[in-house]
């Protein structure tokens, strides 16, 4: 009898992180490299009237939209966001172009010589240029609104989010006749790859993009990495050369993308029972100045609008505006964070205003297998939120506790929230978009490599996937290897995103194992492949957002207890308790590690990562004024896991990367909430809004 | 051509500041980042710099006479660790940046940067502490609040540079520092406060407030505090509100990315009137 797979083995890459002899790309030396850094656009909106770049010295180049030789525009839904502007400037710190040459000091003080000429346009910050409008429903939303006993109506407003990974974007590249080699710190190696054919108009077997480790990425590595590509291999497919293109921090923060700012109103018809009969959300994010992912961030958080619960009747609709500010992505959670905090506290206030406790109204509410999801697919795998929920409170004493500090009044509270995440790409994005391949090879050692695209970004892919491998064909963890992805032996196992990587990619990893395993010789080469198959009971409507979002998902419950200082206003989270049904560990630091961190990143997100952008450009746009929370900040913070294993994941694992950062801006607001006995209904919660709630807010 | 010069003796830093404009540097951590330019590029500075780190004889305390004598290149972290140094010092330091940046950075240089949010000026001007400049002529000594005029600006001269603090020993029996940051740890201040009381025969024998962040300078009345004196605590207690409009002017603050002034003159006010509520 083999072990339980969730028992932690020595994360892999342990020893070079900790050693600090861990590659970044940074840290790739390449003979003969230049330096390339971008001119940006020094105004908010407008229009290029002319630029005058100065007489470049020999080795020095400059290199601009006339140099791509494909499509100026970067892959990605719509492509509409070019590598380098042509004419319009809609955002402050736009690319323009790049002055690459072999002396930093020399580059630096060209770009400060360029000479630009503008024509200004008004720029917009409303929601007037919409680029994405959807909208969908279930049941008979106006039915129930026109005979609701009680209508409840409230606006929530959530801010950016920085990603602010450790290791600032990167990418370093260089060429071998027309082949072209970037080495960078990125999600989505096959992203990068096919921006890169797309704006230089190449074959396949021309681009070859290589991951070294990564510091971090939460998104942020996602999609902005392949304008960063597109601009380096134009320049190396110009000058022929090694070239590196490094942000600095405050570039990174000011021009990279962010989460999106959303305004959600959401109303609520609620019967005679106190039963909460349909919903209407109304979710506008600002796109900033393109559209990029946007509208997959948007239909994420719409499909998610009834928050944990089933809602018989919905009525959903949701926008992408433009405006002309740094353009918004992918964050992890991508688009949950924002909907399940205003579902939570609209949740949360509903029962307030009905004079019921909000738990046990959320409970009455919560969504049970073979439910109808909001999209009117059918929640398929047992549903252990009761469990989940019961664990938690047993563990946090909350409702002794909510009671005690109600009574004290002594600016301390409770606080929790009730959670899921759809594992995977919506819909059948997996087979239709995605369609990933997993390799396995076993040379005649019997070592085997695992060949996949996923990125380790400091989540533990490398180690997750090796003890799959390792556990299934039921050899030691030395002999498998998970070299760092390069597009010239990985297949496409689809991006490090959306939750996907363990479910999806491992799940074809553990099915590739099981068949290396069921036809194993010693000391005989071999190798599997693997290719995803959508299980046929996925049915996804993308324009009607009817049937199944997801092949799987996973739930949480976060409590948090909070004390607001009466003199400062400001928060210290006193503790935290987390339950998670994640299907099945694959390792039970890995997930340690990731719900910690999820937690506290979504627990910042509600009361202390406070960005601004003002008049078109970021406020707090280095470290010093970004606040991210130091272990001070932190708490102790206890997790559990439930067991509940999907036959679709390996082990029967789903996704936990974006999981656990969901609830922490819901918990940590509520809790606030109560301990001021004021209504929380934008976030961050910082000390200057408590102050102002506290003066002038409702009870 | 901007100079760089790393003297070894401070008579020949002096040198250096009578012959030519030189800008002081001390740790460095704020001048680092007040000029930070392209990694792995040299700093470029727009005036001659002047090292001191080579400069032995600033370098250390001393106790006498009823004061502390703090050399200007003492690092932070050897401050807070020093016995002899006022505990609220101590406090104020254990809440300055980061371990690495207090290895590094000097009160001199606190005060020479002249931030308004230098989270050590508050508690050094509520000590009444000094600051010993020297110039190649000699020295004189200035009290610091006299010394700061306004954010970044000194009246200090271009060939002075500090060369101590000199803290009065003094052992109150109530004081307190508190700084309010963004964070919990390595955060600059959004406002900051000091305050501390001597009470002899059940009277207020001395009463000092100072303020951080909320002015162009840390802001500290002694006509205000003096008008306390003689009067006994319940008496400063009952005449709390008295007390907070004597400040309500004094107190200033301005919006930025870190804040607001909203909060930051209310947060002031509630720690004043939360230092008299303790007493």
């Amino acid at each position: 009898m083999q072990k339980d797979i969730s028992i932690s083995v020595n994360k892999i890459d342990n020893y070079e992180k900790i050693s600090g002899c861990a590659k970044y790309v940074n840290d790739v030396q390449i003979e003969g490299a230049l330096y390339a850094k971008t001119f940006r656009s020094p105004i908010i909106s407008g229009e290029i009237v002319s630029i005058t770049v100065p007489k470049l010295p020999d080795g020095y180049f400059a290199v601009d939209y006339r140099d791509v030789p494909g499509k100026n525009g970067v892959k990605i839904i719509k492509d509409d966001m070019p590598i380098f502007a042509e004419k319009i400037l809609r955002y402050f710190g736009e690319p323009i172009l790049l002055i690459v040459g072999p002396q930093k000091s020399v580059v630096q003080s060209l770009i400060n010589k360029i000479i630009l000429e503008t024509k200004l346009i008004e720029p917009i910050y409303d929601e007037s240029n919409i680029a994405i409008n959807y909208h969908y429903e279930k049941g008979n939303p106006q039915n129930a609104f026109s005979s609701a006993n009680r209508i409840f109506e409230y606006t929530y407003q959530t801010g950016y989010q920085e990603q602010a990974y450790i290791e600032p974007q990167g990418m370093i590249g260089y060429s071998e006749g027309d082949k072209i080699t970037l080495i960078g710190s990125i999600q989505c190696p096959y992203y990068v790859k096919n921006a890169v054919l797309l704006a230089l108009g190449c074959s396949s077997e021309q681009v070859r993009i290589i991951q070294p480790a990564v510091g971090g990425a939460f998104g942020g590595k996602e999609e902005f990495p392949s304008l960063m590509g597109c601009q380096l291999a134009v320049a190396i497919n110009k000058i022929h050369k090694p070239i590196r293109l490094i942000y600095e921090r405050e570039e990174d923060i000011e021009v990279t993308t962010k989460r999106h700012p959303a305004i959600i109103r959401m109303k609520a018809a609620v019967d005679s029972d106190n039963s909460l009969v349909a919903i209407s959300s109304d979710i506008r994010l600002d796109g900033g100045a393109y559209l990029g992912l946007s509208n997959v961030v948007l239909s994420r958080a719409m499909i998610a609008t009834t928050g944990a619960y089933t809602i018989p009747n919905v009525d959903c609709s949701g926008i992408v505006y433009l405006t002309n500010t740094v353009p918004n992505g992918a964050f992890r959670g991508f688009g949950a964070p924002q909907i399940f905090y205003a579902v939570e506290m609209f949740l949360n206030h509903i029962a307030k205003d009905l004079g019921i406790d909000p738990l046990d109204f959320k409970m009455k509410h919560l969504a049970k297998q073979g439910d109808l999801t909001s999209t009117s697919g059918t929640f398929r795998d047992p549903i252990l939120m009761n469990d989940l929920i019961k664990r938690a409170l047993e563990i946090s004493d909350y409702r002794r506790k909510s009671q005690k500090y109600k009574l004290e009044n002594q600016l301390r509270g409770m606080g929790i929230s009730l959670f899921f995440h759809g594992c995977g790409f919506t819909g059948s994005g997996e087979a239709t978009i995605i369609k990933a391949q997993v390799k396995l090879h076993k040379d005649e050692q019997d070592n085997v490599d695992i060949l996949i695209a996923a990125v380790d970004m400091g989540q533990g892919v490398r180690t997750t996937m090796s003890k799959i491998v390792a556990h299934t064909l039921g050899i030691p963890m030395d002999k498998v290897r998970f070299p760092y992805p390069d597009t010239d032996f990985v297949p496409d196992s689809g991006p490090t995103v959306a939750s996907r990587t363990t479910m999806i990619v491992g799940g074809l990893v553990a099915k590739a194992a099981q068949k290396m395993h069921d036809r194993w010789q010693n000391g005989v080469a071999d190798t599997v492949i693997e290719q995803y198959v959508q299980p046929d009971y996925i049915v996804w409507d993308e324009a009607t957002f009817h049937g199944d979002a997801y092949p799987a998902y996973s739930w949480g419950v976060n409590i948090v207890d909070v004390s607001v200082d009466k003199v400062t206003n400001q928060v210290t989270l006193e503790e935290a308790w987390s339950v998670y049904d994640l299907g099945k560990a694959i390792d039970d630091l890995v997930i340690k590690g990731q719900a910690e961190g999820g937690i506290t990143q979504g627990f910042a997100y509600g009361y202390l990562e406070n960005m601004e952008v003002k008049n078109g450009k970021v406020r707090q746009k280095n470290m010093t004024d970004y606040i991210i929370p130091t272990a001070l900040d932190t708490t102790k913070i206890t997790t559990e896991l439930i067991d509940n294993p999907h036959a679709g994941g390996p082990y029967g694992a789903k996704g936990a990367g974006e999981l656990t950062l969901i609830g922490g801006a819901p918990a940590v607001a509520m809790a606030i909430e109560n301990a001021i006995f004021r209504r929380v209904h934008n976030i961050p919660v910082t000390p200057e809004s408590i102050m102002e709630l506290i003066e002038y807010g409702n009870r | 051509m901007v100079k760089h010069i790393i003297p070894d003796t401070l008579s020949e830093a002096l040198k250096y500041l009578y012959q030519g404009d030189f800008q002081v540097f001390a740790g460095g951590t704020d001048l680092m980042v007040q000029n930070r330019s392209w990694s792995e590029t040299s700093i470029e500075f727009t005036k001659n710099m002047l090292y001191c780190f080579n400069l032995q004889e600033l370098k250390g305390i001393t106790a006498i006479d009823g004061r502390i004598e703090i050399g200007a290149m003492t690092p932070l972290e050897t401050i807070m660790n020093h016995p002899d140094v006022p505990s609220l010092l101590s406090e104020a330091i254990g809440e300055m940046a980061s371990p690495a940046i207090r290895h590094i950075a000097t009160l001199a240089g606190n005060i020479g940067n002249a931030s308004p949010a230098g989270d050590s000026l508050p508690v050094l001007i509520l000590y009444d502490a000094w600051v010993e400049l020297r110039n190649m002529a000699g020295f004189r000594m200035i009290l610091l609040k006299d010394l700061i005029i306004g954010p970044r600006k000194t009246v200090m001269h271009p060939e002075e540079m500090i060369v101590k603090i000199v803290i009065p020993k003094h052992r109150f029996d109530f004081e307190r520092f508190v700084k309010v940051g963004g964070r919990k740890a390595d955060a600059i201040s959004k406002v900051s406060f000091a305050g501390a009381v001597d009470i002899e025969d059940g009277k207020i024998a001395d009463l000092r407030l100072t303020f951080g962040a909320v002015g162009k300078t840390v802001v500290r009345n002694e006509t205000v505090e003096g008008a306390w004196i003689g009067m006994t605590i319940s008496e400063l207690k009952n005449g709390i509100w008295r007390l907070i409009d004597m400040y309500d002017p004094l107190i200033l603050p301005i919006d930025d990315q870190r804040s607001n002034k909203h909060y930051r003159k209310t947060v002031a006010i509630n720690l004043l009137r939360d230092f008299v509520d303790q007493l």
